[in-house]
């Protein structure tokens, strides 16, 4: 039995409650943030969030709300016109450029679209992430099969994406996002494309994973989803935060 | 790193394919403005050699009349030995003169045969230890009094002088010409291999750009996502430098053998050191032709 599995066979007992003051040391935390990227209209409104270590957490709000922005500014894709932004121990406004690519490495991302590459298998676009930031073909031959059942897919990891079902496909962004186990997921509508059955499947995965003890952010109007899980929500409306519920619901956005 | 190295060739390679027009056109254009540069080199070469060959031949000859005095000829001869720029004085005797004559006219021999007695003058043959101050010596020979008496015409004295006026100026000025014209096309060319490598990085960089947002994504460095394109754009100029050289050389071994029977009085001396030199030249232009290429369609075509 290999160390992920291992990991993720001791699932952590689901808290009942956890107050905000027990939460363990911060993976995110957002301080005054707003963006415009027009003078006079903001796509985020003085937010301000704490994520603890290990947490999953939902992003809510309607369709220009500011979710992707919020999603972009941590992986520092895009800057705050103002406000502070600590990921994992790096104020994000002071990271040099050139620094960019190594906080990357610690945050796993998996989008609407996928974004996997057509010519390449399930194993070549899950081991091209680790190709590109200089892993050894030792590495890469091992983890990426291993990283590749844990999302399902053992019996078709030379499978092109156009041989495989939009869940698969998303399960091979997940995995890529997850291959070099970074402690941060960030998640921009994962299940924007999916049915809801697949939709559940993807939202179980990214659970599991979160076991490990991995920060999941997940942006999201899955309705639905969200309240099945009975996760934290985060409710964006117009660049404001409206609400921030522990074990939260959709709820009423208008 | 093993494996670092094989994906930035295999990148090349797959570039080189997909944009083998925009690639062809980059080689070409360097080829032809490296192979222009080699050749402006080589030319500079012979023109040097050229130069320093009738420069070392300057010398001075004042041409002395029939009737003029032994001492008067030692006089000058004597002044011209103090100076400071002169390295002999060597009077030609009217023998020597019809000696040297004869040589140089032994193809046709009737022409001194139908010479009735010896009609070739005397002269003073002054060499110089530097032939760029050779106005001093002059002045000094136009100044002394025994000058006039001894020349030949009396009449026009300056006409005794000869000291291969202008020719170096005259050498140098039409190579001077031909050398910014070179430069000028040279400039040209390597602009416009720019333009072509520019062009090829940016159509890799358009067909990468899915490979490229995941690597920004899953962060690669800027050196990793830059350096398959640096390396394009290097090869490319590198192929175009190496056929330079070969027809470079091709041109060294077979049609300067040939142009040197038909221009006997011009040596052409390329030597291997020098070939070498132009070869590291042409080399080092082109990666750095590549090299500024590929970083100027990054710049402009590939944000990271
Ligand atoms: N690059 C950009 N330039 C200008 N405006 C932008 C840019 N990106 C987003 N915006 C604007 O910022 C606001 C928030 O956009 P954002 O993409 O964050 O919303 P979202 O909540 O992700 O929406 P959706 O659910 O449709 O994905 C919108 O008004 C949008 O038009
Ligand atoms: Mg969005």
């Amino acid at each position: 039995m290999s160390d992920l599995e291992s990991r993720l066979d001791q699932i952590v007992p689901e808290p009942q409650f956890s107050p905000r003051a027990n939460r363990g040391p911060l993976m995110i935390s957002m301080k005054n943030v707003s963006k415009r990227y027009v003078a006079n209209k903001a796509a985020l409104e003085n937010v301000n969030v704490e994520v603890a270590a290990g947490e999953f957490v939902f992003i809510v709000g309607h369709s220009g709300s500011g979710k992707s922005t919020f999603i972009r500014m941590l992986l520092r894709e895009v800057q705050p016109s103002s406000g502070q932004i600590i990921v994992a121990g790096h104020d994000l406004s002071r990271l040099k450029n050139s620094k960019v690519p190594y906080l990357r490495r610690n945050i796993g991302c998996v989008f609407q679209d996928f974004k996997l590459l057509p010519n390449k298998t399930a194993f070549e676009n899950v081991a091209f992430a680790l190709q590109v930031i200089g892993k050894s073909k030792h590495v890469i031959n091992t983890q990426v099969p291993e990283v590749l059942r844990l999302v399902g897919l053992e019996g078709k990891i030379h499978n092109y994406p156009h041989e495989l079902s939009g869940g698969e496909q998303q399960r091979v962004s997940v995995a890529r996002a997850f291959v070099n186990r970074p402690p941060l997921l960030l998640c921009d509508e994962p299940t924007g494309n999916l049915d809801p059955q697949t939709s559940l499947g993807i939202m179980k995965l990214l659970e599991r994973i979160n076991r490990t003890g991995t920060t999941t952010l997940i942006a999201t109007h899955d309705q639905e989803m969200v309240n099945y899980m009975r996760q934290r929500v985060i409710a964006l409306d117009e660049g404001q935060l409206v609400r921030d519920q522990d074990r939260g619901v959709y709820g009423n956005v208008d | 790193m093993s494996i670092n190295l094989g994906y930035f060739i295999s990148e090349a390679a797959i570039s080189f394919k997909r944009n083998w027009v925009m690639t062809f056109g980059g080689i070409a254009t360097i080829f032809l403005s490296l192979l222009l540069m080699g050749s402006a080199l080589l030319m500079n070469s012979l023109v040097n050699d050229m130069v320093g060959d009738i420069e070392s031949r300057i010398n001075i000859q004042v041409w002395i009349h029939d009737d003029a005095e032994y001492v008067d000829i030692e006089g000058l001869q004597v002044a011209l030995e103090g100076h400071e720029n002169v390295a002999t004085v060597h009077l030609v005797d009217k023998d020597e003169a019809l000696e040297r004559f004869t040589y140089m006219t032994q193809e046709s021999p009737q022409i001194v045969e139908q010479l009735q007695d010896n009609p070739l003058p005397r002269s003073l043959e002054i060499e110089l230890i530097d032939t760029q101050e050779i106005d001093g010596v002059l002045s000094l020979i136009r100044g002394s009094e025994e000058f006039p008496l001894i020349a030949d015409p009396p009449s026009d004295p300056e006409r005794a002088l000869a000291y291969g006026q202008g020719i170096v100026e005259t050498l140098l000025g039409a190579t001077q010409t031909a050398r910014y014209a070179g430069i000028a096309l040279v400039g040209i060319l390597a602009v416009v291999s720019l333009i072509f490598i520019n062009n090829t990085i940016r159509l890799a960089i358009y067909a990468r750009r899915n490979e490229l947002s995941i690597m920004r994504l899953v962060g690669a460095s800027n050196g990793f996502i830059r350096a398959p394109f640096i390396l394009e754009g290097i090869l490319q100029a590198l192929v175009g430098a190496i056929l330079a050289i070969l027809v470079l050389l091709a041109i060294k071994s077979f049609v300067f053998p040939g142009l040197q029977e038909t221009l006997a009085f011009i040596t052409f001396n390329f030597t291997n050191a020098l070939m070498t030199e132009i070869a590291l030249i042409l080399l080092a232009s082109g990666v750095v032709i590549g090299t500024l290429g590929a970083i100027i369609a990054m710049r402009r075509y590939l944000k990271i």
